[in-house]
């Protein structure tokens, strides 16, 4: 409090007046509610005719009457009046004869027709020293104002000050959370027109994901079963906030009712387009694939509209091929000319993945991307695995690179893959049945064009699985499944026996190779080697069935004999 | 950080990084050039979209009036990124010298 200046003619009234802006002040309500509260306690406790309060715009450098009883709002330069003077020199200002006084502007006065005599400009200053804007009472009633009036005029102005303030944090704060519950609209709307469940393609293994970030991204993602095949969808909008996220979602209803209407790739990918050019800002656009699968043929056309890198497995040569876009991105431009669409040839156990680059561009804590050569190592090592599961790898590595750095932009993984060649046949659970299994074994691998330096290990390791299960094997079910998946770059081979005890022989411990050999039984030595010849020996019981299944798989690719 | 201003020959000279940040300020320079303007990315080290998003806009406006931004001096990473979203078709990007 400024004791300084004493105050002898602080009435009962006044306090009262005093205190009643201090409550008022404290209620939550809205700017003019607010100022309209200051200006009447002022001219109460002041005893003046008029009052009114200028706010300050530093961004524009005027004053803004946003209140003044019976006086229309204006904007003036901040240095104008005696207003401007009090912002500029932030003092209090006392004039007992205005039109004495050059800083004082007439112009109000003839306007409104008043007559202003005396008046008091204060400024007002926030708690942080910064001006918020300038108080002004007029005409006190019977005479000038006084320096008592000026204690009490700062008083007042101080709890202007920090109200004021307050008001403007909370309508920013308001402000605020109607924007954040915008964003959130958006981002439901966005997120409910990705598909729900994927649509079941005889033949093919579909998987689609799509994780938002917090704040921005306009990922989107679809496959839509048409007359043409499936349409597979993966976009992604430019910019922050609402936008990508209301754009992505128009891109798709456009390309559904494109192709719903029969549009080839090309037609719903030039329309599309253009539709964007004409709608979108001139500064965004969206990076999209667009596909179409033809489940018959197994070709898998595309256009990409600056989405990349598109990912194709092979699963005879476990290769990875990167393809570009065909174009740049949607809405960008309108198309003069497309380049001819892409198309891929999906054999069996092909895989096609579409990432968007909040995968690609995921970054660690000390900046580095995530990058393309970690997601082909993951789906080269993945095999003939579901979809599902490959995306569920990706995710975890991805979260594991990341090291806790935040997601800063939407994930969203779009997988498509053929079946893998596949072969069973059940067999004799006899030990004579062994040169039909090497000769379905060796049939699948010519038809499927298996390296064929794999099959002696396969042999081998089938062998020594299958006579296992003729020797421990209980009567029963006298029969053995075998079955081949062809995989990227070699075979997935699963033995299945039915109706037997539990019996894992990978559990069987090391045969000791270093004993000499008058020591050395002949047992557990195939099972040994078997762990030596193959990768990811595997051992599953289902009780239930009484089903015991044994798997393992091999391929040619040097770079994964290492670790087994 | 990003610097872009008039080098020689009327030829407009940006370095550093292009990213959301900055991409107003480039924009507010590239708003004042006309004609066919060759902009030479030498030195710059890092596109965004939204960078991107800011050479498209510009790109536009100069087509408009049939000039074009002319791009030079583009690093091979810099390519990369031009090819993978396909505004390599966008833009008449001069061979490395």
């Amino acid at each position: 409090m400024d004791s300084r200046v004493p105050h002898p003619r602080l009435s009962a009234l006044d306090l009262e007046a005093i205190l009643g802006v201090t409550t008022a002040l404290a209620q939550p309500f809205d700017l003019t509610t607010m100022l309209a509260e200051v200006v009447n306690a002022a001219k109460q406790v002041l005893k003046a005719d008029r009052g009114s309060v200028w706010l300050y715009d530093p961004a524009k450098e005027e004053l803004v009457l946003e209140v003044a009883t019976g006086i229309p709002a204006v904007r003036v330069p901040a240095t104008a009046g005696l207003a401007g003077a009090c912002a500029q020199s932030r003092a209090i200002i006392n004039v007992p004869d205005c039109y004495a006084d050059r800083r004082f502007d007439p112009r109000v006065d003839r306007e409104s027709g008043y007559r202003t005599r005396c008046m008091l400009t204060l400024p007002l200053i926030d708690h942080r020293g910064a001006l918020v804007g300038v108080m002004q009472v007029l005409n006190k009633a019977g005479g000038v104002f006084d320096a008592g009036d000026e204690t009490l005029a700062a008083a007042l102005a101080a709890q202007c000050a920090v109200a004021l303030q307050r008001v403007r944090m909370t309508e920013a704060l308001i402000e605020g959370e109607r924007m954040r519950q915008q964003l959130e609209l958006a981002r439901d709307v966005q997120m409910s027109t990705l598909p729900s469940a994927m649509p079941a393609i005889p033949g093919y293994d579909l998987f689609g994901t799509s994780r938002p970030a917090e704040q921005t991204g306009g990922d989107t993602f679809d496959m839509i079963p048409t007359q043409r095949g499936l349409v597979v969808v993966l976009g992604d909008a430019t910019g922050h906030g609402i936008a990508p996220a209301l754009s992505v979602t128009q891109m798709q209803a456009m390309l559904r009712m494109a192709f719903r209407l029969g549009a080839d790739l090309a037609t719903a990918f030039r329309n599309v387009n253009d539709q964007l050019a004409a709608t979108l800002a001139d500064d965004r656009f969206i990076t999209a694939f667009i596909g179409v699968l033809d489940p018959r043929t197994h070709r898998f056309e595309f256009h990409s509209g600056g989405q990349g890198p598109i990912l194709h497995l092979s699963a005879a040569t476990g290769a990875c091929t990167s393809h570009r876009p065909t174009s740049f991105p949607l809405g960008a431009m309108p198309l003069a000319n497309l380049r001819p669409s892409v198309t891929l040839d999906m054999q069996p156990g092909d895989a096609v993945l579409l990432l968007s680059d909040g995968v690609y561009e995921y970054q660690d804590p000390d900046g580095q991307a995530y990058g393309e050569a970690r997601v082909e190592a993951i789906a080269r090592s993945h095999g003939a695995r579901s979809m599902a599961a490959l995306a569920a790898r990706i995710l975890a590595d991805v979260e594991a690179f990341a090291r806790g750095a935040p997601q800063q932009d939407d994930v969203t993984l779009v997988l498509v893959a053929r079946a893998p060649a596949t072969a069973a046949r059940r067999f004799a659970r006899r030990v004579d049945a062994l040169p039909a299994l090497f000769a379905f074994t060796a049939a699948f691998f010519a038809e499927h064009g298996v390296d064929v330096a794999l099959l002696s290990p396969v042999d081998f390791a089938i062998e020594e699985l299958f006579t296992n299960m003729v020797k421990y094997g209980r009567p029963g079910r006298d029969e053995v499944e075998l079955a081949l998946a062809r995989i990227a770059g070699g075979v997935d081979v699963a033995l299945t026996d039915y109706d037997v005890e539990p019996f894992d022989p990978t559990q069987a411990p090391d045969a000791d190779v270093t004993l000499p050999i008058e020591q050395r039984a002949p047992g557990g030595l195939g099972i040994h080697l078997t762990r030596r010849l193959v990768e990811e020996l595997e051992y599953r019981y289902v009780p239930e069935r009484r089903e015991a299944r044994i798997s393992f798989r091999k391929r040619s690719d040097p770079a994964r004999q290492g670790g087994a | 950080m990003l610097t872009i201003e008039a080098g020689a020959d009327g030829i407009v000279v940006v370095k550093g990084r292009l990213d959301a940040a900055q991409a107003a300020h480039a924009q507010g320079f590239l708003d004042q050039v006309s004609g066919t303007v060759t902009l030479d990315v030498a030195g710059l080290e890092y596109i965004s979209s939204a960078g991107l998003g800011v050479l498209l806009k510009t790109q536009k406006r100069l087509m408009g009036s049939a000039g074009k931004l002319r791009l030079a001096g583009m690093s091979p990473h810099l390519r990369d990124i031009f090819v993978y979203s396909g505004f390599d078709q966008l833009f008449e990007i001069e061979p490395a010298r």
